[in-house]
């Protein structure tokens, strides 16, 4: 009655039908209403540079998986036994690496450059690390910066948009920040909210400008449990909060600090805060694994974005993606959750808990017969 | 009473359920097997030694291997007939077993203890001991000891969540026999010597809820659906809003947590004197035909209630031949891709039919390509699923990163692996289908080697 078509595994034997591909699909999705919102915005130039850096992110992960294996000569004579092996393992990863990174670059970026930049992202970034999961940073920030300070910086801080309704000369930021530091030079003069929210004739990068886009892609991807629903929420908040205490320092030229409220959501909703929120931050691969860890990333990034918006007037958001992905094994190593029933040591010195005290609770040895054997009692 | 309940808010998961298989299946008896395989180790701790030889003729019910020390359990025989031989066995879990066959003669003569009428908490305990009652949820925790905490307990808590997927037999136990759970319930509380009992059932089961509404001294509380909210912390957590510190047991916050079928079998050794020789077990699954909750002798192989449950299901399918009047669909079998004894989040795998049940055994189930997903790994994503489900709150990702690369101190450690009650939800949920439960034992094994070079 039996044969070799039995499979014996540990449990579980039933498991969700969620997989890497299926969440990468999701965040695919989610990011689809952010592309075409480019694309209706910036016509054919934001097009181009979608499809180029989606598609060079594909082939630079293809050819590198070719080249840089074992037995290059043999896997040239069966190339079409690589190619079906490749897509077995394809996870969509770098088809979302593309699509965020061409969404984070100004419309006017050359298409070469596009290019560029999608393979420093695959090649350099992820696969040289060990590919999916891998990965120190997020690619596409990280490919971002790497563009920014290659090629002409210009570009990357001075785009503007054909549809530009405003007099020349005060927004020139790529993403309009300068307004939002009342400064003497600096004319303040407002962008209303609704047009920062639709993202109607102000300067930005593909797929940051229209934030109503954003919006859908962070409701669809919470309900799909990609990302943590709160997690964006508390970023967006610090930062909101951190900004708006931040830019008050630029009215004491003008007559003493005010804590303007009023900024709170030109702030968050100006450049591509909400967009590294919903879609950046959150990677998994590049984010703490706990909670509290993620509590303390997501504050520490909020702020550091904040202030160092205000001290350069720049967009900073991939770059302190960057910084903050560093930190994470330091953040993962630090926050270790504490498991159900923990109870607080007396002693005052190991009311925080260190990787030493973890490990002291630890290794006592747990009756095995007494505490292991109940647990499963239930069903 | 109202029960103070706590919240279940963090870890645990939403599995698909698949108790609509088997769950309209009255429970039915199965008759005798023509030869019985009983294993020695049939609970937690040692195995029991075999008291009787080859040639000799046992009757239904009578000792064939008695506890080995504390934490054991005596061994009965399924059926009355003649011990054809002992041996050696390697089981489904890996472990050599003692396995005594007994060939049945058919006549069932039985050999019970004598029944007791209004025992007192002594005779219970002593009952309990003489009938092998094990904890029949799945661990097998010999009852007798759990009967005899060393703290003073003022509550116990009867676990009718059967939260695992698939498995019914509690469920129809539930509905079969309330009143035989309840009188159970009474006689272990008599010999705990507490007064409050509380059955938590979850909220799928309303049925089984309406029938406890009914008894007096005890409470139904209505748990949420959810897995593993039949993990012993979880629920008395849940029910008393007690927390179970790290390495305490149940009886430390006075609490002694009783499967319902644990209490069905008290019930009947109290009162009929019957040992624990045959459980419910459900059969399901959607590569089994018939789909049953069967009340089976200890003993059984697998192979023999797989063909009373009729076999391996069949699905028409189009016949392709192209014979000239040949029907146009013709039945082909739906081969199981798993064999499960136990619940499938954290049941055994079989090899084959030729495997024999044990008093623990509370399933068999025959899952077919769709439900058993056997997916190739992917590369672990970091993203946080299985920390967010556990419901020890551990980091099952870090045990399993570092005991990948063989460093078990930094697996435990980082993953606070001594704590895992190895509920499978972490691996149910992964998205990159980790073999999370294997690294875990991996690691568990480890530190179990590690301290007894230590002592």
């Amino acid at each position: 009655m039996t044969d070799n078509s039995v499979v014996v595994s540990t449990p579980p034997h039933v498991k969700s039908r969620r997989t890497t591909r299926s969440v990468m699909l999701d965040v695919i999705i989610a990011l689809l209403p952010c592309a075409i919102a480019g694309i209706v915005f910036f016509g054919w130039r934001a097009f181009v540079i979608e499809a180029v850096a989606v598609l060079a992110c594909v082939a630079t992960e293809f050819v590198y998986f070719f080249i840089l294996n074992k037995g290059f000569a043999k896997k040239c004579k069966d190339a079409g036994a690589v190619c079906k092996r490749w897509l077995k393992q394809f996870d969509f990863t770098s088809i979302v690496t593309g699509l965020i990174l061409a969404l984070i670059l100004p419309s006017t970026v050359a298409w070469y450059e596009v290019l560029i930049g999608s393979m420093f992202a695959i090649a350099i970034v992820k696969m040289l690390f060990g590919g999916t999961g891998k990965n120190l940073v997020n690619p596409a920030s990280a490919a971002r910066v790497f563009m920014a300070i290659s090629f002409a910086i210009s570009t990357y801080v001075a785009a503007n948009i054909p549809a530009l309704r405003f007099e020349s000369g005060i927004f020139t930021d790529a993403t309009n920040l300068a307004w939002l530091f009342p400064s003497e030079g600096n004319p303040t003069t407002k962008i209303s909210v609704l047009d920062l929210f639709l993202g109607t004739g102000v300067a930005g990068c593909i797929g940051e400008t229209c934030k109503v886009t954003i919006l859908i892609g962070y409701i669809y991807l919470s309900v799909r449990n990609v990302i943590k629903w709160w997690q964006p929420l508390m970023f967006i908040a610090i930062f909101g909060f951190a900004a708006v205490f931040f830019s008050g320092f630029g009215f004491i030229a003008t007559g003493g600090y005010i804590f303007d409220m009023e900024l709170f959501l030109p702030h968050i909703f100006s450049g591509g805060v909400l967009f590294g929120a919903v879609f950046m931050f959150p990677d998994y691969v590049t984010s703490p694994k706990g909670v509290y860890g993620q509590i303390f990333y997501y504050a520490v990034a909020a702020i550091l974005v904040a202030a160092l918006r205000y001290l350069t007037k720049l967009e900073v958001t991939s770059f302190v993606i960057i910084l903050m992905n560093l930190f994470v094994p330091l953040i993962d190593k630090y926050f270790i959750r504490r498991p159900y029933g923990y109870v607080k040591a007396k002693k005052p010195k190991a009311e925080k808990i260190t990787p030493e005290s973890a490990a002291e609770n630890l290794i006592e040895p747990v009756d095995a017969n007494a505490s292991a054997a109940p647990d499963k009692e239930g069903k | 009473m109202k029960a103070v309940k706590g919240k279940y808010y963090f870890g645990g998961i939403h599995p698909r359920d698949g108790k609509s298989i088997a769950k309209s299946a009255a429970i039915e008896v199965m008759p005798a097997p023509a030869v019985a395989a009983v294993s020695t180790y049939q609970s937690m701790g040692k195995p029991a030694s075999p008291v009787v030889e080859a040639g000799k003729a046992v009757k239904l019910g009578e000792v064939i291997a008695k506890a080995d020390g504390a934490v054991s359990s005596d061994v009965f025989a399924p059926v009355s007939g003649t011990v054809t031989e002992i041996k050696d066995i390697v089981s489904a879990s890996g472990k050599t077993e003692k396995y005594i066959f007994i060939e049945s003669d058919g006549k069932d003569e039985k050999s019970f203890l004598p029944p007791l009428t209004s025992p007192e908490a002594d005779e219970i305990k002593e009952r309990i001991k003489a009938a092998g009652i094990v904890g029949l949820g799945g661990a097998g925790f010999p009852t007798a000891v759990k009967v005899s905490p060393a703290a003073k307990v003022d509550t116990l808590i009867i676990n009718g969540a059967e939260c695992e997927p698939y498995l019914t037999c509690d469920y129809r136990l539930m509905l079969e026999k309330a009143d035989e759970i309840a009188r159970g319930a009474r006689y272990l509380a008599k010999a705990l010597g507490v007064e409050r009992i509380l059955i938590g059932i979850e909220k799928n089961k309303r049925d089984c809820i309406e029938r406890f509404e009914a008894y007096e001294d005890i409470q139904p509380v209505v748990l949420g659906r959810k897995y593993p909210m039949g993990g012993e912390k979880q629920l008395i957590y849940v029910t008393t809003g007690r927390k179970i510190g790290l390495g305490k047991l149940p009886a430390d916050v006075g609490v002694i947590v009783q499967n319902v079928a644990t209490c069905f079998a008290v019930c009947e050794a109290v009162e009929l004197g019957k040992p624990l020789y045959e459980r419910v077990l459900t059969v399901s699954g959607k590569a089994v035909k018939e789909p049953k909750n069967l009340l089976v002798r200890v003993g059984t192989s697998v192979k023999d209630i797989v063909e009373y449950c009729g076999g391996e299901a069949v699905k028409i399918v189009p016949n392709k031949s192209a014979e000239e009047g040949a029907a146009q669909t013709v039945e082909a079998a739906i081969k199981p891709l798993k064999i499960v004894q136990g619940g499938p989040m954290t049941g055994t795998a079989l090899a084959s039919y030729d495997v024999y049940t044990h008093k623990t055994t509370s399933g068999i189930l025959l899952l077919s390509e769709k439900e058993a997903a056997a997916d190739e790994p992917t590369p672990c994503l970091n993203c946080g699923k299985c920390a967010d489900v556990c419901p020890m709150h551990l980091m099952p990702m870090n045990t399993a990163f570092y005991s990948a690369a063989n460093d078990f101190n930094a697996a435990a450690k980082y993953g606070n692996t001594a704590y895992c009650i190895e509920c499978g939800a972490c691996e149910y949920i992964c998205p990159a289908k980790r073999p999370l439960i294997q690294a875990i034992r991996k690691t568990k094994a480890y530190l179990k080697n590690k301290d007894k070079e230590v002592k």
